[in-house]
């Protein structure tokens, strides 16, 4: 079933044309890595995907329907069954940890008991401190935790191990990795770190120049030659 | 998840230090402190200093929290991100706005009470059934021309700390020109041209006059009331083309 459908997406942030014309697509429970180098328009595009950004041509479907179309009431409606991480990512500062997870619990009428979030996140020795006073990786961790927290249809993380420990790293790709396979839910997300892509996701998608210059499973881009993910991405963009 | 809503915002107003200074902390005790100076001066109209403060000082709460806790904060949660994050969260945009308005109703009638109190303790304050229903009707309608009022203003800010500067200096012109602190008359000439720009200077008298039942139609309250309705009409027509313009 496919879940995201884009084509000839193009976005302008006035002069500078960002994204000239993407395809893409996404079909449930596949786990999809953008890469591409700094300022590359991998957030633009997550933006539009999570239907947070306007966009200037070309068609995004989401769950086959088009973003255009969709009502306030509608667009209010797809967003229940996307949980995102955004980059960076911020929260009313002046609520505690645990305040922000009951929060949006209610904001996702979230089944998951908050205690479990907790300990699955390691979130004990933070949960009575302010977002606003959490170092920058707890702080994704919340972010993290708050996407969790609903059983989305899709995850759409912008760089969620960026800042993170070895040890947080790998609890949070177990978590990816876990939702996947026990929903079916379909995961997009970027990272600069290739190792993760090879490891742990289905297809790849490389942005440069604005387009989709590359789009393929691991094992395609791998299969023509190339030692790693890490070894394609620095022979295919240049500085 | 609207009383979750609703119980985080007034847990977060009470967390603010600069909201709570500027709304339930600094006008009372003003209130208190400027009654032992001239607690036995008569004002315009016979009033006392009970009578003619306890209206003004109620309107202060109201015009700070409305400025800071409805308006400031939409800057707040627009320029750092947050907005973004909760408009990606199913919950309605209607949910946020009632919950906010709910919150600086529930906040501007603490301060109301609160001011009530100190007057009945500290400067014998009476308490009449008649003139306390429709002081507090018009208390509710003031609210509401401040929240529309506010939130054109603040829709215009891009950048926080534009908007902090704008709130402080804002909050100084309308206690000295909006007879807050001395009766306007008494004040220089520019001071009383200022003030008949300033909507709260004529909320100010309306509210006065409401609250001791001297409230009358003539020419000058017809002209208070229509220029906070203007005031009101503006801003909705600011808000309308803003809305249309971020579409
Ligand atoms: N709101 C905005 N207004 C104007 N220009 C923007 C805006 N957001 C992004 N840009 C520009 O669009 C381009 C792409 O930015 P984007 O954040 O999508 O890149 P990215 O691939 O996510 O980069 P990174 O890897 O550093 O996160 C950049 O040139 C950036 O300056
Ligand atoms: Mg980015």
């Amino acid at each position: 079933m496919e879940i995201i459908q884009v084509s000839n997406l193009q976005k302008a942030y006035g002069e500078n044309q960002v994204l000239r014309g993407i395809d893409f697509k996404a079909q449930a429970g596949e786990i999809i890595g953008v890469i591409g180098k700094n300022g590359a328009g991998k957030s633009t595009f997550l933006e539009i995907l999570m239907t947070l950004k306007p966009y200037d041509n070309g068609n995004v479907l989401l769950f086959n329907k088009e973003l255009t179309d969709l009502s306030t009431g509608q667009l209010e409606d797809t967003r229940k069954d996307i949980s995102v991480v955004l980059q960076p990512t911020h929260f009313y500062k002046t609520l505690k940890v645990v305040e922000l997870l009951k929060l949006f619990k209610a904001y996702y009428n979230s089944q998951v008991p908050i205690e479990q979030i907790i300990t699955d996140f390691n979130l004990q020795p933070h949960r009575k401190k302010y977002f606003d006073k959490l170092s920058g990786g707890w702080k994704q961790i919340v972010s993290l935790a708050i996407a969790f927290l609903s059983e989305p249809k899709m995850l759409i993380l912008d760089e969620p191990t960026t800042g993170l420990d070895p040890h947080m790293r790998n609890l949070l790709w177990t978590y990816i990795t876990e939702y996947n396979k026990r929903t079916g839910g379909t995961v997009i997300l970027t990272t600069h770190n290739m190792d993760e892509v090879e490891l742990y996701c289905n297809k790849v998608m490389l942005l440069n120049e604005g387009i989709n210059e590359v789009f393929d499973t691991i094992e395609g881009i791998l299969s023509t030659g190339y030692k790693s993910i890490n070894d394609f991405y620095l022979s295919k963009v240049s500085i | 998840m609207f009383a979750t809503q609703l119980k985080y915002d007034l847990l977060m107003f009470s967390r603010e230090i600069f909201y709570m200074v500027f709304t339930i902390i600094v006008p009372p005790m003003t209130y208190l402190f400027m009654g032992q100076l001239f607690g036995d001066a008569m004002y315009a109209g016979n009033l006392s200093y009970a009578e003619t403060y306890t209206p003004s000082f109620i309107l202060l709460i109201t015009f700070g929290v409305i400025f800071f806790a409805f308006g400031f904060d939409q800057v707040m949660n627009r320029t750092t991100g947050v907005e973004k994050r909760i408009n990606l969260s199913p919950v309605s945009k209607r949910t946020l706005l009632v919950s906010n308005i709910l919150r600086s109703i529930i906040i501007t009638s603490f301060g109301y009470f609160l001011v009530f109190f100190i007057g009945m303790i500290a400067y014998d304050l009476s308490f009449q059934p008649f003139n306390f229903i429709f002081a507090f009707v018009t208390f509710i309608g003031f609210n509401a021309a401040l929240l529309v009022i506010s939130s054109a203003i603040y829709s215009l800010f891009t950048s926080m700390n534009g908007a902090l500067v704008f709130s402080i200096v804002i909050f100084q012109v309308v206690m000295f020109t909006g007879g807050f602190t001395m009766p306007i008359d008494m004040m220089p000439k520019f001071v009383q041209v200022i003030a008949d720009f300033n909507p709260l200077y004529h909320m100010n008298q309306l509210f006065i006059a409401v609250w001791n039942g001297q409230f009358q139609i003539d020419n000058s309250t017809l002209q208070s009331i229509g220029f906070i309705i203007g005031c009101v009409l503006v801003s909705l027509f600011v808000l309308r083309f803003l809305n249309k313009a971020r579409k």
